[in-house]
């Protein structure tokens, strides 16, 4: 019993000794490379934590701040309806309307204005500004309904957009219409610098007349932005919004 | 150099290993906060926009 303790107080020493024995000291050639694996292994570190960072961290902050906003944008919808007349009836700045795609499985996105990464960071899906300014369903015109959002981290709320197929259904929900589109075109990749697929009749998708379109873009393959995937719509229908705010059928 | 931290930090084995554990927890927080937001938009991974530049 006390040859045990003896050798762990022994053992103590030695681990609390401050420096190696003296004499046995590493030269400055296996300092430096020790050196250089160590911050080699922290670049590995950092460089891993970085992608926690892109995939995770940021869709955490994303969807906070976007539920927030989405919260905001329907107390406005309901508070607008007990004090009618008042202005802001499409106020842009806190989101337009919601987008819901039954097949990318990811409930209602809102959608604001302009594709910046300021905007599209806190998880929304942004309409085109620029290059090419889209056509807002409200306004009843002719033209392409052109939305972004981001394929990975800060919502990846277009993470899915490769699970749209033909006479797939995309609604666009606002204060008091339900715009109903289908599918009818994809472009699986295409240059990023390929502003047509914007354009008010975007020709790429097959159509030449005038209509109602709405575009979707987001970046392809997957963990990069090296091309663009394009899906496009067409608008089939407008439902009302009734008092319960029933969804149409395609949400069901 | 992280031995050399080691050796440099106060107390017993113990005190050094919390102590590393807050230091590592604090390099986390400034790469998340500070230097990931600054270095993403800078890397090409998540433009998702067609534009013309």
């Amino acid at each position: 019993m006390a040859a045990t303790t003896d050798g762990t107080q022994h053992e103590d020493q030695r681990t609390g000794a401050p420096a190696p024995p003296p004499g046995r000291r590493p030269g400055p050639v296996a300092l430096a490379v020790s050196l250089l694996g160590e911050l080699l292994i922290t670049a590995g570190l950092v460089l891993g934590l970085f992608v926690v960072y892109s995939l995770w961290w940021t869709n955490v902050l994303a969807d906070r701040k976007a539920d927030r906003e989405a919260d905001k944008v329907r107390d406005t919808w309901s508070h607008q309806e007990t004090a009618p007349g008042g202005p802001g009836a499409l106020d842009t700045k806190k989101g337009i309307g919601f987008l819901h795609v039954p097949a990318m499985r990811n409930g209602e996105v809102l959608v604001e204005k302009g594709t910046s990464e300021g905007v599209l960071n806190n998880g929304v899906a942004g309409y085109y500004t620029d290059p090419v300014k889209a056509t807002l369903p409200t306004s009843g015109k002719t033209g392409n309904f052109t939305l972004a959002a981001h394929r990975d981290g800060h919502g990846a709320k277009f993470h899915n957009i490769d699970k749209l197929r033909d006479g797939d259904p995309i609604v666009f929900e606002t204060k008091d219409k339900w715009y109903v589109y289908k599918v009818y075109s994809i472009l699986p990749e295409t240059s990023k610098y390929n502003v047509q697929v914007l354009t008010p009749v975007p020709a790429e998708s097959g159509r030449k007349k005038a209509g109602h379109y709405i575009t979707l873009t987001t970046c392809t393959p997957v963990f990069t932005s090296r091309y663009r995937y394009v899906v496009w719509g067409e608008l089939v229908r407008v439902d009302p919004v009734d008092s319960k705010r029933t969804v149409p059928r395609e949400l069901r | 150099m992280y031995g050399w931290i080691w050796r440099h930090l106060p107390g017993n084995a113990w005190l050094k290993a919390l102590i590393s554990l807050i230091l590592a927890l604090a390099v986390v927080y400034v790469l998340f906060q500070y230097v990931f937001p600054w270095a993403e938009p800078l890397l090409p991974f998540n433009d998702v926009t067609v534009d013309n530049q």
